[in-house]
């Protein structure tokens, strides 16, 4: 691995990390802009809604003004004798005619009172007839109801320009007398409605505002540049007028190209209504979303940034092992891991060098014994170069002997001989019980001429001696002990019964000794050697001169029979027994 | 099986959830349907007692209709006078309330609130309503129906306490060595001249208005006179170029010469003040004005038919209407008033007849015996004479008359003039 070139581990780790990051940050970006929609929405909504309403209550104050000045001139003294059956006479009609140019509401452009004797009271130079005033149309503009004060927008007929303006109109009645009523109108310029807007201030400037009359014709629109209302907007507020509700009587509705609010003066039927365009509710959002693209940038790289450091804790012990393995070569066991990163990667490093320690030791001991394998191949080769010769200097030294008539050493040469053929074998491992016997058999005799009178022997066989097999020299090494160590302390009376039996379908084969008694401990020793590692065996007898015959029996029947063979000693005061037991009938397990 | 069982929970919940909505909504809107109206109305404080009238009435009605309907009553501090120019203002600008008094004191602008459908017709609700039918007194029922059979202003009243007398000082009489009150017109003008040799003004007297207090005593008189008491039962006379009007005047003439020295261009209000003040001995006026006398005053004033026995009243005078400019719920609640306070009156007055509710006060036990003692009753001038004539020449040519600045026949040629303009009007 190239150092600063991120991969492996790492790299997975980075790129998980980095698409989870992203899709966290895009999945918050999209509620994030949902939230950030609706709550700049509802802010800018509401600055607007709360303008409308203002706007709208201006409304309700400028027609309560109306309805107050009206009502000035309806009670007015000179007004009432107007319509008294007697009139007024020709000064009191000109006091009359000024005295409307007097009302105190702003942005009257002209005035027209008509009283029930056909007398018109105008502005001097309006010179609106009677003939016309009926012409106009004016007379029956009024809806009928008693005395309310109505908001008309309507076509000017009565002073003749033509264009469409609003008329504040009411019916002028008597107080006293059911006389026919008079009818008052007074002409209001574009400043009157436009007031409304004007209150509201700069902030009508970013918004579409208008005043619809109630039959649904728009009668004020102010909108801002670039602005376009759409045709379902117009409908929608067209469709508002007829409504008989007050108030503000629609809020926060979307309609093609923004959010519309909208207030119904009560006894006007006017409404007032402000659309926020798309535009303005937008406007804010490009830039808080560029500081939020900005603010997730930042977080993206310290995110990487922190990732890296992060992963950079575990990977790189990770990569040490990883180096330390791939450099391994099989020889050299010097090359330990040190980590200190307090997590479970130091038990991997601590655990890596153990089984190096471990490959080391196990190599070890292959050498070893791969060496014992040779010597013990190279004993045996020595051994077999002539064992003819061996046999033929024997025979000649059992005729020497009988020449001589020594009977004893005549013997003694033939159990010799005996022994060291069954201890050949020809090489074979596996031997006839009956074989095995007959080799115990003639180093006891050899024993016996050796140690005169020491011990006698029984051989108890309840098998097929021909048929059944064993490994061979197992007898042997277990008579030498008895002799060695079970009569060390006697000189005569010694005893030795072998007994060959099948016991539970497995071969059991037992020596027993009559000598002094093997002691508990050591018995508890050799019997606990089943329990034991193979390899190890050999160190529980480390000076090699105790129980290496024993071990070596143990190792050969295990290495031969596998795991499935029982060894033990029993001891009491009659003596030493030394029971083995071989799985089936004692032949090799091929495994 | 959990799972069946948590979706059947939610669902439950949901379903109930849902329902509860709904039945939130539906008790929202039987609340909303129960909501309370409210009757507009407007009543006057007494300038000079500072009592809300018909207070009790308002207050009982509301009570008993609590939830239902309730009086919503706009309390201003004006006379009467100015009351009824509201009234006439508030109907060519808008804004009457729902119930309205005193209309009938008001003769032209009562036809043109008739003419021109401005208040209810009762007569189908009254019919229609047995218990109410019952508690309306026979004479009142006339009294407050029109020609056709409509009923226009509430029959809502008794005669019993619509009757108007002199109410006059004990204290002042004695200090002037009177004892009682006259029982004859002779008397009564020789008892202003013992009263005025004392240093007393007889009589609390104003010009504008109706000239009503002056005008109870000179209508009281005329009637003493049998062409008088059957001028005062025409309604509309044609000419006041007679008689009676030359009796009248002459009797206004000698009644603002026992008067104080205000009299002149002011309304009843400073007329009321200088009784109760104790700056004029005697002042007439009706039953109501019981209630208003100061309580320090009330053992010294007493309650007086006119001489000759005779009460004015006309049940009718009180006036109260139904406006139809309002919803009909209000409209229902307004007329349901109107029976209420009949009933109120009925049981008011037999409450006060009873002895024991009078109890010590001497002005209620004087209008019993007043009314129990079988007087004339001679009809209110304000029901039966033209408005122009009440409202604006009484006004002008009264004060003129008193002065010496008009005569006699100067002032009932414009009592004529005033006629010709009423009809004009028509």
């Amino acid at each position: 691995m190239t150092k600063g070139k991120i991969s492996g581990i790492q790299k997975k780790y980075l790129s998980y990390t980095l698409a989870l990051l992203i899709l966290a940050l895009f999945l918050s970006s999209i509620g994030v802009w949902f939230y950030m929609r609706s709550s700049m929405i509802s802010v800018i909504v509401d600055k607007y809604e709360f303008m409308n309403e203002k706007m709208g209550i201006s409304m309700d104050i400028l027609y309560d003004k109306s309805d107050e000045v009206t009502a000035e001139c309806i009670i007015d003294d000179n007004v009432q004798k107007s319509l008294r059956a007697r009139g007024l006479d020709g000064v009191e009609k000109n006091v009359l005619r000024k005295y409307f140019a007097y009302i105190d509401l702003s942005n009257i452009s002209q005035y027209c009172y008509v009283d029930n004797k056909e007398n018109v009271y105008t502005k001097s130079y309006s010179q609106v007839s009677y003939e016309d005033f009926t012409k106009s149309g004016f007379a029956d503009l009024l809806s009928g109801e008693y005395s309310k004060t109505e908001w008309i927008w309507t076509k000017d007929t009565l002073f003749g320009t033509g264009k469409e303006a609003l008329f504040v109109g009411r019916y002028v009645r008597s107080m006293d007398y059911a006389h026919k009523p008079g009818m008052i109108f007074l002409k209001m310029d574009e400043g009157f409605l436009g007031s409304l807007v004007k209150e509201a201030g700069d902030q009508s400037g970013e918004v579409a505002v208008g005043i619809v009359d109630e039959n649904g014709e728009f009668c004020m629109e102010e909108y801002p540049q670039g602005f376009y209302m759409t045709k379902a907007a117009r409908e929608r507020i067209t469709e508002l007028a007829k409504s008989s509700r007050s108030g503000v009587i629609l809020n926060r509705e979307r309609v093609p190209g923004g959010i519309l609010q909208v207030y119904r003066q009560k006894e006007s039927g006017m409404l007032i209504f402000t659309l926020v365009p798309n535009t303005v509710l937008y406007n804010g959002l490009d830039q808080i979303l560029l500081v939020l693209a900005g603010i997730y940038l930042l977080v993206i790289i310290l995110a990487v940034g922190v990732s890296l450091y992060i992963s950079r804790i575990f990977t790189k012990p990770i990569q040490k092992i990883s180096s330390a393995m791939e450099s391994f070569d099989g020889k050299d066991f010097s090359h330990k891991i040190e980590l200190h990163t307090n997590t479970e990667l130091d038990k991997i490093g601590h655990s890596y060098n153990e089984m190096l320690g471990n490959i080391e030791q196990l190599l070890v001991e292959i050498k070893n014994q791969e060496r014992e394998l040779r010597t013990s191949e190279l004993n045996m080769l020595i051994s077999q170069i002539n064992p003819h010769f061996l046999y033929n200097t024997l025979d000649t030294i059992y005729m020497l002997a009988r020449f001589n008539g020594e009977e004893t050493t005549m013997k003694m040469i033939q159990a010799l001989s005996r022994y060291l053929r069954l201890s050949l074998s020809k090489g074979r491992d596996i031997v006839t019980v009956g074989d095995e016997l007959e080799n115990v058999k003639s180093y006891m005799q050899i024993q016996q001429i050796r140690n005169e009178d020491l011990f006698r022997y029984e051989i108890h066989c309840e098998v097929k001696a021909g048929e059944r097999q064993i490994l061979k020299l197992i007898l042997q090494p277990l008579v030498e002990n008895a002799i060695k160590y079970g009569f060390c302390d006697i000189l005569e009376g010694g005893f030795i019964r072998i007994e060959v039996k099948e016991i539970s379908d497995r071969l059991t084969v037992s020596v027993f000794n009559n000598g002094t008694p093997m002691s508990r401990k050591v018995a508890d020793k050799l019997n606990a050697l089943g329990g034991i590692p193979v390899p190890e065996m050999k160190q529980y007898f480390p000076d090699k001169q105790h129980g290496y015959g024993v071990v070596n029996i143990i190792t050969r029947l295990r290495l031969k029979y596998g795991e499935d063979v029982r060894f033990e000693y029993e001891t009491g005061e009659e003596g030493t027994r030394c029971v083995i037991q071989l799985p089936k009938n004692g032949e090799e397990k091929n495994e | 099986m959990n799972d069946k069982k948590t979706a059947a929970v939610i669902l439950t919940v949901s379903l109930f959830l849902c329902l509860a909505g709904c039945a939130a909504g539906e008790n929202k809107k039987s609340t909303d349907a129960r909501e309370e109206v409210a009757v507009p109305m407007i009543l006057t404080v007494d300038p000079s007692a500072g009592t809300k009238n018909e207070e009790e009435v308002v207050k009982a009605f509301n009570q008993a209709y609590e939830g239902a309907y309730h009086i919503d009553v706009e309390w201003i501090m004006e006379t009467e006078e100015e009351y009824r120019k509201n009234l006439k203002r508030m109907n060519v600008t808008g804004g009457l309330p729902a119930v309205i008094t005193d209309l009938r004191m008001l003769p032209s602008y009562y036809q043109m609130m008739v003419q021109e459908k401005r208040i209810e017709d009762l007569s189908p609700y009254i019919y229609e309503d047995r218990e109410w039918l019952e508690s309306i007194e026979p004479a009142v029922l006339e009294a407050c129906s029109e020609s056709d059979g409509s009923i226009y202003l509430a029959p809502l009243s008794t005669a019993a306490f619509s009757c108007s007398g002199v109410f006059w000082n004990e204290e002042l009489f004695r200090q002037a060595g009177i004892q009682e009150f006259p029982k004859t017109w002779e008397d009564f003008w020789n008892c202003c001249e013992k009263l005025k040799a004392h240093g007393i003004a007889p009589l609390a007297l104003h010009t504008k208005g109706t000239a009503w207090a002056p005008m109870l005593f000179a209508t009281a008189e005329l009637s003493a006179f049998p062409e008088g008491a059957e001028f005062m039962k025409q309604l509309f006379p044609e000419s006041y170029d007679n008689f009676c009007g030359l009796q009248l005047a002459a009797t206004l003439k000698l009644l603002f010469t026992y008067t104080t020295e205000d009299a002149m261009h002011v309304d009843f209000d400073v007329a009321f003040d200088n009784f109760v003040s104790g700056r004029a001995a005697m002042i007439s006026n009706g039953y109501w004005m019981i209630d208003q006398i100061p309580d320090e005053l009330e053992g010294n004033v007493r309650f007086s038919v006119f001489p000759g026995n005779r009460l004015i009243s006309s049940p009718e005078t009180f006036g109260w209407a139904v406006v139809s400019d309002y919803e009909e719920e209000v409209k229902k609640g307004a007329i349901k008033f109107l029976k209420f306070r009949t009933l109120f009156n009925q049981k008011e007055k037999a409450a006060f007849w009873a002895e024991e509710a009078v109890g010590k006060n001497q002005m209620m036990k004087d209008y019993i015996e007043a009314y129990d003692g079988k007087p004339q009753i001679v009809p209110n001038y304000q029901v039966k004479w033209n408005s122009v004539l009440q409202e604006e020449t009484l006004g002008e040519c009264l004060p003129r008359l008193v002065n010496g600045e008009m005569s006699v026949e100067e002032f009932i040629r414009m009592l004529d003039e005033s006629i010709r303009q009423y009809e004009d009007e028509l």
